[in-house]
């Protein structure tokens, strides 16, 4: 069973794509259900810190695994 | 010898003066000698917060370049318009150097120093505007259109020529022709010529997207 619904490969790429892929990616997700991204852009820690506090959408973890960022976003209600 | 400040604020005046010599001399131009004297301490006290001059500059650009930018909000903000979220990370990355314009001197310095001493910090942040315009151009210019890949490239090029030509004209060469003009609304008028000249047409910006000054 897999732990998400959705993955989004963003590495390689700066702010905002990241984010902005993500909005897209989260909008084609039902509520409760969750996207796995991959980046490279150290600021991407922030910058989905900022979007689901903004957004409302839940960071479920923020982590690295080798050598990128993986965070896992789980769309809200 | 300056009183004795309590670390973190003795952390925050070696970064601060440091900024400032960096931003006049290059990263090769400054010693650490140099950055002790300026902050009056003893470059023993120096190293106890930072172990050398590389993660003095290295700090200087992480954290005194101003909340990173992030374009989160602009992102959150303007929809998913091209032009409203290339305009508003314009007007983002204009204040950050507003805000703080030597770091607009540091990256001058370090151009001309060479990149593995002041390492892609500075090409990185361009690399936002150029990744974001290369992204939006692929998805609106036709397939078939010749030259394709180099009409991208040069767009990157032209976007990232004008908006550090004002920079520079503004802070470093202060031209009488601009005085009366503000970067905000320098930038945004060329932010919409730049649209035009790609082949995006957009007759206003929303307001949202020029920051006064």
């Amino acid at each position: 069973m897999s732990d998400f619904d959705a993955e989004l490969d963003a590495t390689g790429l700066n702010c905002p794509l990241p984010i902005l892929r993500a909005k897209k990616a989260i909008t084609g997700l039902e509520s409760g259900q969750t996207l796995k991204i991959i980046a490279t852009d150290p600021g991407s820690v922030k910058d989905f810190e900022a979007f689901c506090k903004q957004t409302g959408n839940t960071l479920l973890s923020s982590g690295e695994e080798g050598g990128k960022f993986v965070f896992m976003i789980k769309k809200a209600a | 010898m300056s009183k004795r400040l309590p670390g973190p604020e003795r952390r925050l005046s070696i970064l601060k003066s440091a900024q400032q010599l960096f931003a006049e001399k290059g990263y090769h131009g400054v010693s650490i000698d140099e950055i002790a004297r300026a902050v009056d301490v003893s470059p023993a006290i120096l190293y106890r917060h930072f172990s050398s001059k590389k993660e003095i500059y290295d700090t200087v650009l992480h954290e005194l370049s101003g909340k990173r930018e992030s374009y989160v909000d602009t992102v959150i903000n303007s929809g998913t318009g091209f032009e409203d979220i290339l305009a508003g990370m314009t007007q983002v990355f204009i204040r950050s150097i507003d805000e703080n314009p030597d770091m607009l001197r540091i990256e001058m310095q370090s151009l001309l120093e060479g990149g593995d001493a002041t390492g892609e910090f500075f090409k990185n942040r361009w690399k936002s505007f150029t990744d974001y315009i290369e992204f939006g151009l692929n998805e609106r210019l036709p397939y078939d259109q010749p030259n394709r890949e180099i009409t991208i490239l040069s767009a990157a090029l032209m976007f990232q020529g004008m908006v550090r030509e004002a920079l520079l004209q503004k802070y470093l060469q202060p031209h009488d022709r601009l005085e009366d003009v503000s970067l905000y609304e320098l930038s945004s008028e060329l932010v919409r010529l730049f649209l035009r000249a790609v082949g995006i047409e957009k007759s206003h910006l929303s307001r949202r997207a020029v920051i006064s000054a």
